[in-house]
């Protein structure tokens, strides 16, 4: 029936000129065609499309056959493949561009990954070669497929492995090397255009701006899509090195995006460091922050100093220090969220651009450079509350290399910023055991610094060797901090002789037993009357309720599952262990007062 | 001292509005007649490429104008007087090395040594932007970096290293050395590891701890 229908449409436009087919022709050819298609009748619609006396109908109408041909073109195992396929390159070769461009397009759209996939590998073939046809529209439409194209493969679920990659499962693999085929023409084309635009600005008299703005406009839709494709997918793909992968299909794709960007005139030092060049406004329709999004940037400065991509061409000129403070902004950006491979590439670019740099190198002035204190603050937050441990113990290993880079005066108000906001005792005690190592440092003959030791010690230890709370401060939540300290404190009057006292700690001695010593001594007590009394009444407990539960006062949920309550024999370790750690917080105290005594004592 | 005549006008108005004439040659006469002083005034030095490529015909015109008004001819400009008698004497401009110079900043951590001369005239302050071509060598001749394409099809395709000098977004001896250099200038650096990479050197790079690295660099332009 459709067959009979399509005939006759077929037979009555054949007399007509194409500009008077009516728009019940084309609905008439739609509908049938479609249905001859769908029914199996593909070889009679192939000999239909082939008719020479046709042609004109075809180049009308014929891309309105598109959608159920693509279906039989993926299936792949369909009967009627070799006459789809045929009337399929028919009509690329033989329809409008602009018609043919929107009816692939409207293809490319599929839900499933597997899907997705293949007619992503089916259809970018055919949309070069409509794209290549299209005149001043060209860069446009590029535009817009290069968008739909990259919204497609965003749906694709990543590798997360070497083997993932080399599996390519989900043909993400397959699918970034049809598109950086796709693109080539075009990259081509506009390498070719800068090169004639130079040509052009020597012989400054010859007007061609339609012809340069159009060129203009070629290379920001590949600018736009490299942007695109940096955040993703390379930003969260993890590439992986020659050694560990020698074909590795994404780090080709990484190689090719770059070589793009230079192809289009990018260069690249202005890309990674651009958070620092202040850049000129470029005319044109995107603006600066939209055109070179910062996350993309970040991802960039990854792949050029962590993965060396593009290393050849980047210049071996500029100061470590001046790569280091455009890098901070990259790694703000990529240690502000919490996902485990932003996290990951953060800590490498930061390793990379510290491990350049000499010990004590850098000046306490780069501290008033905001990203120089916000940095260390998500670092923090990387190394307490990530849950991945390799981040947290990455993240500390960064943050003292970090350390280590800064003079003696930056590490000096650095420590004081962390003490003061970090919030965190671990943190702190960590601070205050570097603030140890440094005061070791000056002491050594030839070394004595201005810093750790004399008038700008004092102030700093005041800090350090304080109780948050006074006597009431919660000392296992603030053990770490706590032990540290009394840690500082006996180094420090076991290493400073009384007769020298480099460091002011005698002088200041009567002054932290009242604001340190002996408020932590009443806290000790308080806390060990405290706790003695909590283990005392839950072993009266446990002796008159053995059979029963006991009721808490609180209960905790994981998930939706409740937590058993603490068992008394659990609840009795808990508060030994917290005994026990009173005497050992007691032992150190005592131990810097029997040092002080005897230094008191002739 | 015997000035040279007045240059008379090339260009009448009309002539000079039309778009026969290209805007090159209005900057050459330019440049070949006024002082100095006119030319910094209205922007006018440097290559003509660049010139013309910042100028409007208009403010050409209007200079062009000013010019024969204001008479601020070569050789009215009080020192040029001299420069032009220094000028008249013959100098040997050969592509070798003419002199070693070391500068005098305290210890010295790099060497400068002339190989063309530039135009002596501009030199880059603090701030400016400047464009190089560069190679960059290590003591074993192993060459780490340059920015000089190979093949000549390429040339077209490269731009010089552009960056602004003397704010510490390059590694110091080329801070200090790009400073002392004028426009056109080519010159071999030999920079001690303390101005250069020191004693990190550059991981993952042919540039070895405690390397001394020698470019030969030449200053397109300043900006």
């Amino acid at each position: 029936m459709a067959l009979e229908q399509l005939s006759d449409v077929v037979q009555r436009c054949q007399a007509l000129p194409s500009d008077s087919y009516t728009a019940e022709d084309h609905d008439v050819f739609t509908i049938a065609g479609r249905s001859c298609i769908e029914e199996g009748n593909s070889a009679q619609v192939l000999s239909i499309v082939l008719d020479e006396k046709n042609q004109d109908m075809v180049r009308c109408m014929g891309w309105n056959l598109l959608p159920p041909l693509i279906p039989v073109l993926l299936k792949k195992e369909d009967k009627n493949l070799p006459q789809c396929l045929a009337i399929f390159n028919h009509l690329i070769q033989t329809c409008r561009p602009k018609e043919l461009l929107i009816g692939l397009l409207e293809q490319l759209e599929q839900d499933d990954p597997d899907t997705i996939a293949e007619s992503l590998h089916l259809l970018l073939s055919p949309l070069q070669k409509v794209l290549l046809c299209l005149g001043s529209r060209k860069p446009s439409s590029l535009g817009m497929t290069l968008s739909s194209v990259l919204d497609q493969v965003a749906k694709l679920p990543l590798p997360r492995t070497k083997e993932q990659e080399e599996d390519d499962v989900f043909s993400l693999c397959r699918c970034c090397t049809d598109l950086t085929d796709f693109v080539r023409p075009f990259v081509d084309e506009a390498r070719q255009n800068l090169l004639t635009t130079k040509t052009h600005s020597e012989d400054i008299d010859k007007t061609t701006a339609g012809q340069d703005e159009m060129e203009d406009e070629l290379a920001t839709e590949l600018l736009k899509f490299c942007m695109k494709t940096l955040s993703h997918p390379l930003l969260e793909v993890q590439l992986r090195d020659p050694d560990t992968l020698p074909v590795s299909p994404l780090r080709m794709f990484a190689t090719e995006i770059l070589e793009t960007l230079r192809a289009i005139g990018e260069s690249l030092p202005s890309l990674v460091y651009q958070p620092l060049l202040r850049r000129k406004q470029v005319p044109g329709f995107l603006e600066e922050e939209v055109r070179y999004p910062k996350e993309s940037l970040a991802s960039l400065a990854h792949l050029v100093f962590v993965h060396h991509l593009a290393a050849d061409t980047f210049p071996s000129v500029f100061s470590p220090v001046f790569s280091l403070r455009c890098t901070m902004e990259h790694i703000l950006l990529l240690l502000s969220r919490t996902e485990d491979f932003r996290i990951q590439k953060g800590l490498e670019l930061y390793e990379k651009s510290l491990v350049r740099l000499e010990d004590g190198s850098l000046p306490a002035d780069l501290l008033e450079i905001k990203t120089f204190l916000t940095v260390p603050q998500n670092l923090v937050k990387v190394m307490t509350i990530c849950p991945r441990h390799d981040l947290r113990t990455r993240g500390l290993k960064v943050f003292q290399l970090s350390v280590d880079k800064f003079d003696t005066e930056a590490k000096y108000r650095f420590f004081q910023y962390m003490l003061k906001t970090s919030n965190h005792s671990g943190v702190e005690g960590y601070i205050i055991k570097n603030i140890k190592n440094q005061i070791d440092i000056a002491l050594q003959p030839g070394n004595s610094s201005t810093w750790f030791e004399g008038v700008h010690l004092l102030p700093l230890l005041r800090k350090v060797l304080i109780l948050p709370d006074g006597p009431e401060t919660d000392l296992l939540q603030y053990l770490d901090r706590i032990m540290e300290s009394l840690n500082l404190l006996r180094y420090l009057v076991i290493r400073d002789k009384v007769t020298e006292n480099q460091t002011g700690i005698w002088t200041e001695l009567y002054k932290i037993e009242d604001s340190f010593m002996k408020p932590l001594r009443v806290g000790i007590n308080m806390s060990r009357a405290h706790y003695e009394r909590e283990m005392h009444n839950t072993m009266e407990a446990k002796k008159k309720k053995k059979a029963k539960e006991e009721e808490s006062v609180l209960s905790v949920s994981v998930g939706d599952e409740k937590l058993p309550s603490m068992t008394s024999e659990s609840q009795i370790q808990a508060l030994h262990s917290a005994l026990h750690t009173f005497d050992m917080i007691e032992s150190v105290l005592v131990r810097i007062e029997e040092l002080v005594q005897v230094k008191d004592d002739p | 001292l015997k000035m040279a005549a007045e240059p008379t006008r090339e260009w009448s108005d009309e002539q000079l509005k039309s778009d026969d004439l290209p805007k090159k040659d209005v900057i050459k006469f330019i440049q070949d007649n006024a002082a100095h002083s006119f030319l910094n005034e209205h922007k006018l030095l440097g290559n003509i490429k660049n010139v013309a490529k910042t100028a409007k015909k208009e403010q050409l015109i209007i200079a062009y104008n000013q010019l024969f008004e204001s008479k601020r001819f070569k050789g009215t400009d009080p020192v040029e007087a001299v420069t032009e008698q220094v000028k008249a004497v013959k100098i040997e401009e050969k592509p070798k090395e003419v002199k070693t110079e070391v500068v005098d900043e305290g210890p010295p951590k790099y060497t400068k040594s002339v190989l063309k001369k530039g135009d002596k005239t501009n030199f880059p302050k603090k701030g400016d932007t400047v464009s190089c071509w560069y190679t960059g060598t290590l003591e074993d001749g192993t060459v780490f970096d340059t920015n000089i394409p190979t093949a000549a099809r390429k040339k077209k395709q490269t731009k010089p290293l552009s960056f602004k000098v003397g704010m510490g977004r390059v590694i110091r001896g080329w801070d200090e050395g790009l400073l002392t250099m004028s426009k056109g200038e080519t010159a071999r650096l030999e920079i001690e590891p303390e101005w250069a990479y020191g004693k990190k050197g550059l991981p993952d790079s042919k540039i070895p701890p405690n390397a001394k690295l020698i470019f030969e660099v030449e200053l397109v332009a300043v900006d």
